[in-house]
């Protein structure tokens, strides 16, 4: 502890102002919680919230891919083989693909996270 | 009665509506209610998250349903029709679930796959359900499998901030169209389906001229009974033509 006291200097929080034009200028995580959503407050109370690219990337761990238990066997639409493709590639596409324009075409898809 | 309004309810979506669902029987709801309860006595343990899974706000189930198209040899009853696939709690038990059944593109035939939170049936008799209703999406083909699985997602994920009104979601296969339909509790509360609106459009990615429609269960149920009402209407008026030998050949039965 120093014996004299000195008061700093009072100085302004630091800000720095970024003039966006468009709404596709924003940042791709602006005004999101970690792992949330887009809206800052949870209406109704704290909730669980998990964004898509949060709940898409869990699909790759070890515990995610054996089949569950007492799946039903319906043959053409049950399996205990993986059926649905991995979507980490296509999600990562999708969010490549963020800023440029959309496909033309039936199945144009593009990720919009504003 | 209560079970062939129903089952018509999710045919009313695609426009088809036949009549071979048969005559109702009471026993039909014990059926249903005593195969619950066997499934639900092999598989009495609660659903939980798994040690190291990121658990989800609520507990869902998966279902299917799928209807022979055509007219059946014998009355199909709804728990033929009906199956429950498995319950989860945790993001990795769904991906497991999610991972090893079709994708609803692939689907053949009259085919729905529901997707509704633990301890609500996907039928309007639930009470969860008796005041509620659906947005409906009518998708061209191909589209489904994408919607589908961006739809639940949203839905897991709690991204519909509307409180504890959303009960499940369902995705349609149908002959030449595919339908996605999010039910919620209350169909009078505008704000919350509006929001629900909103969401859709936000997170599925919906191509232009998409057009959504609200339908309260209530008003799906009116509309059907007024079309079986004109079908047998109708068909008496047929019949009456056909007895008293007026109607042209080609419309009597070989």
């Amino acid at each position: 502890m120093s014996s004299s006291r000195q008061l700093s200097e009072s100085r302004a929080i630091p800000t720095r102002t970024v003039l966006i034009n468009d709404t596709t200028q924003l940042p791709h995580d602006y005004c999101t919680t970690p792992g949330g959503t887009l809206f800052s407050t949870t209406p109704g109370g704290t909730r669980i919230i998990y964004d898509r690219k949060f709940l898409l990337d869990r699909r790759n761990s070890p515990i995610a891919q054996t089949p569950p238990a007492h799946l039903p066997v319906i043959p053409g639409v049950t399996s205990q083989n993986i059926l649905t493709e991995n979507h980490k590639n296509e999600a990562n596409n999708h969010i490549n693909n963020h800023e440029g324009k959309p496909a033309t075409g039936d199945d144009a898809q593009f990720e919009m996270d504003i | 009665m209560q079970f062939i309004l129903s089952f018509s309810l999710k045919d009313d979506d695609s426009g088809d509506h036949d009549q071979d669902q048969g005559p109702p029987k009471d026993c039909e709801k014990e059926n249903i209610e005593d195969e619950e309860r066997e499934q639900n006595s092999s598989k009495k343990k609660m659903v939980v998250p798994g040690a190291g899974e990121h658990p989800l706000q609520y507990n869902y189930t998966f279902w299917y349903s799928r209807r022979t198209p055509g007219r059946p040899a014998s009355t199909q009853s709804y728990e033929q029709n009906i199956k429950q696939i498995g319950s989860f709690a945790s993001v990795e038990q769904f991906w497991r679930f999610y991972s090893h059944m079709i994708r609803p593109g692939d689907l053949t035939g009259h085919s729905d796959f529901h997707l509704f939170k633990e301890g609500i049936k996907p039928m309007w008799e639930d009470d969860a359900n008796k005041m509620g209703g659906k947005w409906i999406i009518r998708l061209r083909k191909g589209l489904a499998s994408r919607c589908w699985e961006n739809l639940i997602l949203a839905m897991l994920g709690e991204q519909f901030m509307v409180g504890e009104e959303i009960c499940g979601a369902v995705v349609s296969v149908r002959f030449q169209e595919d339908i996605i339909s999010i039910w919620n509790k209350t169909a009078s509360d505008q704000a919350t389906t509006a929001r629900i609106r909103d969401t859709l459009r936000r997170v599925l990615n919906l191509p232009p001229n998409t057009i959504m429609e609200y339908k309260t269960h209530t008003d799906s149920i009116k509309y059907v009974c007024l079309t079986c009402f004109i079908i047998y209407c109708l068909s008496f008026f047929l019949l009456l033509l056909r007895q008293s030998n007026m109607l042209p050949a080609v419309y009597l039965p070989k």
